[in-house]
């Protein structure tokens, strides 16, 4: 299972080396990437079927658990890994987008750029996924940090930029807010492992250190991850990016740090404070950003919003305790992963005020059909996936009986309604008799094509929803299963007893 | 393959025929024939009709979340499904002819139409077979976009109103949900009957916020008060014979799910038991009392319309108010009397929007003061109208006055007398308001640029005579659809009226329509004798005419329309000062505040004063 480790090593390699590939061959530099991205993939699902038995752990440069660098692969963190390599494959930069504008050489050397980012995103995000221990997961967020900006301000217009320094700002304070509830957790226990922190957080954990350490990590970590109180730079962000970045954006790199924070509350922290925390954070996310798209005037803007009301809903999930919660967060997330980027794909040639859309499924039918499929699986209509995400979230949110969990599945109820109704705003609008005065761009082809085969694995999880129930609590077993993640990574020190 | 996987499958068929095929020229009759072959199947079953016959099993299931949904009929889904068919059947015919080519010429998708009105039809087959509460949710939200669909199809106009309807549904599917998995959460199933054994462990707190949140879900299909307001217009603006459709039929869902949730599972005696604070009412006559108000609001909103359809539209939803009045009353009497009306009401409903769709067809216009005279050019349209709003009225010899005749006996019976008398002030609008609409469209004087209108085509009128003739012959033996609410009665738990073919039986008098009509009729024909032996008689061209002491002439035409029951009017006006509009809009403009509060938010909140007070906040935690 060494391979794994490709999964991160191999894309961070090409990438650096591919201007070097360029000077020599363009052509070769021009497939690099996705061929790259393709036999990771390859390797990621090959990986796949073993891990359903046992979980594997990587030390890489050979040394044991707290000395050398661990990778920790059980499926929960491979679904990651190959969302963020199968997304930067799909929603490869640059592509479908209008390059009239653009100057030739500036041309080759942005798809260079754009080419070298995503392999960055990929690699980095992969190694985000299976990193095990907090150090190597601050500096992976750090560097995927570092490629967002990069995407984001690829555009060039002054727009991006400010949006670009905006997220600057926020993530460089979420970075310092983490590093300071790593220290936190250092200085507490002594060791950045995962799997020893596992062990020792019962003990030095969980008390108020503890929990600070928590909400430090959680705040930073979770400006990625689009959280409440640290994601003011979302409607600007994927207002102004390309549509194929904020996809990505939205859609993959928003649910690895989301997959952090699951991992971290699985592992180290179990204060009920926690819990309540994130689904205090996680209605106000949801309250705050389905409301702001109730109004929003542009499609962008509207995704984004929405965006940030279903990233609420995933932490209301993660604030449920147990298994029910993580299962219930993992089938939002992957139901979120199909469903966003194809929406942000179809905005592409949709910006602008959503009044100009008048009448645009004329111009591009499947399109609007896509749209209303989506709509109609993101607000929960049965039998479509969304559906039976949204209930996974709100059947334990009842069953725990609480008042601010009643509250919570309110609010989550609540916001579906509101949804459904700037969501069928939005299609109506495209289905108007009366068409707008500005003639509507049809869809990039190759944009459409991405969208329709992402709705397509929405339908087709229709038929196949016993099965993929089955191995969604089967893979949320796996995760929450402490004693096997300290027992794959380090063995020894279990045996020996002594930690550091 | 059992029977009801048949029709199902059928349904499904005529589904994908209409969209494949409903351009087509005959494509229309072909659905027809489809819709035909659906009733039939259901004949098949209608053993359940009449209570040989218990249930009858789907052998489609299916495995999630460790429970297993299952699809079944019993004698209430087929009650339901017998309208429903029917009104699809009946619709489809009366598009499938010269309105349906009138329709596509104009730029309208008939295929569209049709496949709209398939789906609506198979989504309310599969509401009405579902066997748990998850299969109910999952007809129930089909259902909802069915009729979003039908509702959008004419554009414009129709949208702003679609729109408005599926916030209010989908707020109440929502309300539904949270109903349904609240009762999963307390007693650990979806099952009917697992559910109905376990609901008198529920705590009194836990069974009122269930009794809101269901009345709220199926309200709002139902259009009662206070959720009433999306549902005629929207209905007014379905193209013409979707119209008819869904005003028979289509909010109806509301009343099944009511009746298999409320009724069926936490049972009508239990409401009786829950007490509103503060006040010597229980939930059951909260609900009685809102029917009351959806009969008497929604029906002098009728007498105000100027437009026939939303004249119609509206009166749907205050007729929905008798049905729902005649449940809650839950005894024999009156259960049977808000089932039958359920039959009643869409045979008169769906031939009367047929009636008013067959004038516009004819005259272009539906606008109460744009008509008028119609009866010498549209004579059968004019008695499909006329025996239609004697049944809306509630007047013998049509099947609507047996029907309206049951709630009002079971009020006296059950000791309301406020009710009873909430129940009369609605009938009495009802009359004057459909008086409003016959006389408008049929009556007086013909106007100079309707001289040349034919009667509808055959294709229309057909369809309007037979449901008349539904109408009429339940009207004198309306035992006919007696034994079926009977079979319902039996299978949902409720005491059963002693009936006959003319109607009930009981210790305080009885019923029998077979004599009222009889004696009407030869009244009738008494009259009709002294009339043919009388003498001559003078024909009188319909412009000779008088009004206010002068004699108009053919030039000088006079049709009173406008204004109508001005003194009425000015009594009750003070009343609607449209209160619940108020209502909505002040509802909209809150959340349209919070949401500009919250884009303001997002847009100007200073990113790093917030992550300072984020921070100031983690560490007074690790202080303090």
């Amino acid at each position: 299972m060494k391979l794994l480790a490709l999964m991160v090593a191999l894309p961070l390699l090409t990438a650096f080396l591919l201007s070097v590939i360029n000077s020599i061959s363009t052509f070769a530099a021009r497939w690099a990437g996705p061929v790259v991205l393709l036999v990771t993939a390859a390797i990621g699902l090959s990986a796949w079927p073993h891990l359903g038995d046992t979980p594997q752990a990587v030390q890489w440069g050979g040394f044991q658990a707290p000395l050398g660098i661990t990778l920790y692969a059980d499926q929960l963190a491979l679904l990651f890994a190959l969302a963020i390599t199968i997304g930067a494959l799909l929603l490869w930069p640059g592509r479908g987008e209008d390059r009239t504008e653009e100057h030739p050489d500036d041309h080759s050397r942005n798809r260079l750029r754009r080419a070298s980012l995503a392999l960055l995103l990929a690699g980095t995000g992969s190694g985000l996924a299976l990193s095990g221990d907090l150090f190597n997961i601050y500096v992976f967020y750090e560097l995927l940090t570092v490629v967002s900006y990069g995407l984001i301000a690829g555009r060039g217009t002054s727009g991006s930029f400010a949006a670009t320094l905006r997220y600057l700002v926020i993530s460089g304070f979420g970075a310092a807010l983490a590093l300071a509830g790593i220290a936190l957790v250092y200085q507490a226990a002594g060791t950045l492992n995962l799997a020893q922190l596992a062990q020792l957080a019962p003990e030095r954990l969980n008390n108020s250190q503890g929990f600070a350490a928590f909400v430090l990590m959680l705040i930073g970590f979770g400006v990625k991850a689009e959280l409440f109180p640290v994601n003011f730079w979302v409607p600007e962000v994927y207002a102004t990016a390309s549509s194929r970045v904020s996809a990505l954006l939205a859609g993959v790199v928003s649910k690895l740090a989301l997959l952090i924070i699951m991992r971290l509350l699985i592992l180290v922290f179990h204060q009920p404070e926690a819990l309540t925390v994130l689904l205090v954070l996680g209605v106000l996310g949801v309250a705050s950003g389905e409301l702001a798209a109730w109004r929003a005037r542009d499609v962008n803007r509207l995704l984004a919003f929405s965006s940030i009301g279903q990233l609420g809903v995933m932490f209301i999930a993660l604030s449920i305790p147990g298994n029910a919660g993580v299962l219930a967060a993992l089938a939002v997330a992957v139901h979120h992963l199909f469903l966003k980027p194809s929406m942000f794909l179809l905005a592409e040639r949709w910006g602008g005020s959503i009044k100009g859309l008048a009448g645009a499924a004329k111009t591009s039918p499947l399109g609007a059909a896509l749209f209303v499929l989506l709509a109609l699986s993101l607000i929960g209509v049965p039998p479509l996936p969304g559906f039976w995400a949204k209930l996974l979230v709100i059947m334990p949110l009842l069953a725990l009986d609480q008042p601010l969990y009643y509250f919570a599945a309110f609010i989550v109820l609540a916001a579906a309604a509101l949804e459904a109704n700037y969501l069928f705003r939005v299609v109506l609008t495209l289905y108007d008799k009366a068409p707008a005065a500005t003639p509507h761009k049809a869809h990039a082809t190759v944009d459409l094509a991405t969208a329709v085969f992402l709705g397509a694995g929405l339908v087709a999880a229709v038929f196949m929803l016993a099965p993929l129930a089955e191995r969604f609590d089967f893979i949320a077993a796996q995760a929450t299963d402490v004693s096997t993640y300290i027992q794959t990574v380090a063995p020894l020190s279990l045996e020996s007893g002594s930690v550091q | 393959m059992t029977v009801l996987d048949f029709l199902l499958l059928i349904a499904a068929i005529t589904v994908g025929v209409a969209l494949l095929v409903g351009n087509r020229a005959g494509g229309g009759w072909l659905v027809t024939i489809l819709y035909a072959l659906q009733g039939t199947v259901l004949l098949l079953m209608s053993g359940l009709g009449y209570s040989t016959l218990a249930v009858v099993h789907s052998s489609v299931t299916f495995d999630i979340l460790n429970q297993t949904l299952v699809w079944r009929f019993d004698a209430l889904s087929w009650f339901f499904a017998l309208i429903t068919i029917g009104a699809g059947l009946f619709s489809s015919w009366f598009a499938s002819g010269e309105w349906g080519e009138r329709y596509r010429d104009s730029g309208g998708s008939l295929a569209l139409f049709h496949f709209a009105l398939a789906l609506n039809v198979f989504s309310m087959l599969v509401l009405l077979a579902s066997g748990d509460l998850l299969t109910l949710f999952i007809g129930w939200e089909l259902v909802s976009w069915a009729s979003f669909l039908i509702m959008a199809l004419a554009g414009g106009k129709a949208f702003g109103y679609a729109m408005r309807y599926i916030s209010y549904a989908f707020a109440g599917a929502m309300a539904l949900l949270g109903g349904l998995l609240l009762i999963y959460a307390q007693l650990g199933s979806f099952d009917y009957l697992a559910v109905k054994e376990s609901v008198p462990q529920l705590q009194t707190s836990t069974l009122w916020l269930l009794v809101v949140l269901f009345t709220a879900g199926f309200g709002v299909k139902m259009a009662i008060l206070p959720f009433h307001l999306w549902q005629a217009k929207a209905y007014a603006e379905t193209p013409g014979p979707g119209a008819a459709f869904l005003g028979a039929i289509s909010s109806r869902m509301g009343l099944f799910a009511f009746i298999v949730v409320l009724v069926q599972l936490i049972g009508i005696s239990r409401l009786a038991g829950l007490e509103v604070p503060f006040t010597f009412l229980d939930a059951r006559d909260l609900l009685a009392w809102i029917a009351v108000f959806t009969t008497i609001i929604p029906t002098y909103i009728a007498l105000r319309q100027h437009d026939a359809r939303r004249l119609l539209a509206w009166h749907g939803v205050g007729q929905t108010g008798y049905m729902l009045l005649g449940i809650v009353i839950a005894n024999d009497l009156g259960s049977a009397g808000g089932l039958m009306h359920i039959f009643n009401y869409a045979t008169y409903q769906a031939m009367l929007f047929m009636a008013v769709v067959a004038v516009m067809h004819r005259t272009g216009t539906s606008d109460l003061n744009k008509l008028g005279g119609l009866f010498t050019r549209m004579p059968l349209s004019y008695i499909a109208m006329l025996v239609g709003i004697i049944g809306l009225a509630g007047l013998p010899p049509m099947n609507g006055f047996v029907s309206k005749l049951l709630v009002y006996r079971s009020l006296i019976v059950d000791g309301s007398p406020l009710l009873f008398l909430g129940a009369v002030i609605g009938t009495f609008g009802t009359i004057l308001s459909v008086y409003k609409l016959i006389h408008n469209i049929f009556l007086g004087q013909l106007r100079v640029e309707h001289a040349a209108v034919r009667e509808a085509p055959l294709s229309m009128v057909l369809p309007m005579m037979i449901l008349a003739a539904v109408v009429f012959v339940t009207g004198y033996f309306p035992g006919l659809v007696l034994d079926w609410t009977s079979a319902v009665q039996r299978a949902i738990g409720m005491p059963v009226l002693a009936h006959h073919l003319g109607g009930m039986m009981s210790d305080q008098g009885g019923l029998d329509m077979i004599w009222i009509n009889s004696i009407l009729l030869a009244g009738f024909g008494i009259g009709t004798l002294v009339f043919l032996l009388g003498g001559r008689s003078r024909r009188v061209h319909q412009l000779d005419n008088y009004a206010g002491g002068h004699f108009l002439t053919a030039e000088t035409r006079y049709h009173y329309s406008d204004n109508f029951y001005p003194g009425l009017m000015h009594l009750v006006g003070g009343w609607y000062r449209s209160s619940f509009e108020w209502l909505e809009r002040g509802f909209v403009s809150t959340v349209d505040t919070l949401s500009t509060a919250m884009q303001g938010l997002y847009r100007n909140a200073h990113p790093s004063y917030l992550l300072l007070a984020a921070v100031v906040f983690a560490l007074s935690w690790v202080i303090v």
